[in-house]
């Protein structure tokens, strides 16, 4: 059991060290999904957005996967 | 990805639209191989009403093109218009008229006007096991026939490469002895639907698009698999 705590604090330590030491910003999710598009999460969303930025919206509407060339 | 890698449409896309995407249709997989899947492309107003859509896979000149037909429509639609909400609908009906008549040489009256809707409360409507109204199947307006301002060889033409688009596909037009098959396609559909339902919110055109367009099932269900040998697996073994 003894054993085990050391280990917990240990890996803790090391974490808070590394993340200290490494102060490198997140990445920034793909929102493209490989595409060129930039897609937002859903189109509730994207229809806020296109009201606020005085454009149109686009939604695709998929079955199966977003990734097959033959469907997208 | 097709249409969606191409450079070109991206640019447009990202500079006139939001974009979004949602899953409504599931596949099935069948021995290991899928079955099924589709997708279709919707242009909206910020308010979810349906300017243009483009029904099943595309390459990127084609999504391209229909993408600035939309912004080009919309800017003349606006002009036409002067700010009537009514004048707009209808001007946007029409151009789908004419955009099909451009391209299939096929003549459909644009309904510039809206029909009282059945309500959602009633009995008699049916319902999804959550208790929402199923997504309706909006009726297009009737193909009257060939656009008669063509000569034959210019409505030929415009039927052979309707013919050779994804989804080309005989339907049936006119009555009695003015009865003839014609040559339509996914697009020349959506077009169809359009003349009469542009600038409806989108829970009411997509039902439509999906299942009588595409052929597909509307559903949120996860991928369905399914195999005709559910009790041993692909080496063979005994699942259970």
């Amino acid at each position: 059991m003894t054993r085990f705590l050391f280990a917990v604090a240990a890996a803790a330590a090391l974490a808070a060290g590394g993340v200290a030491a490494d102060k490198k910003p997140l990445p920034k999710p793909d929102t493209c999904f490989g595409t060129t598009i930039d897609f937002v999460d859903t189109p509730k969303e994207a229809a806020a957005k296109a009201k606020k930025d005085e454009k149109l919206v686009f939604v695709l509407h998929v079955s199966g996967n977003f990734e097959d060339p033959r469907f997208t | 990805m097709g249409a969606l890698t191409d450079p070109k449409v991206g640019e447009f896309i990202n500079a006139n639209f939001v974009a979004s995407f949602q899953k409504v249709g599931t596949f099935k997989i069948v021995g290991g191989n899928k079955q099924g899947g589709n997708v279709a492309s919707y242009f909206l107003a910020p308010d979810g009403r349906v300017l243009h859509a483009v029904a099943g896979p595309v390459d990127g000149p084609t999504l391209l093109r229909e993408a600035r037909w939309v912004v080009d429509t919309l800017k003349a639609a606006n002009k036409a218009s002067g700010g009537d909400g009514a004048k707009f609908k209808a001007a946007f009906r029409t151009a789908h008229a004419d955009k099909l008549r451009a391209e299939t040489g096929l003549q459909v009256e644009a309904i510039t006007w809206d029909a009282a809707e059945p309500s959602d409360k009633d009995t008699l409507s049916y319902k999804d096991p959550t208790g929402r109204p199923l997504a309706p199947k909006l009726p297009p307006p009737p193909i009257d026939g060939p656009d008669v301002g063509l000569s034959d060889k210019e409505f030929n033409d415009r039927q052979t490469k309707a013919n050779a688009a994804p989804g080309g596909r005989y339907v049936e037009c006119g009555v009695g002895l003015k009865k003839k098959r014609v040559a339509v396609n996914n697009q020349a559909v959506v077009d169809q639907l359009l003349a009469a339902h542009a600038l409806t919110r989108i829970e009411k055109v997509y039902g439509t698009v999906f299942e009588n367009v595409l052929g597909e099932k509307v559903s949120t269900k996860p991928v369905d698999v399914d195999t005709p040998f559910p009790w041993v697996d692909r080496a063979g073994n005994k699942v259970r």
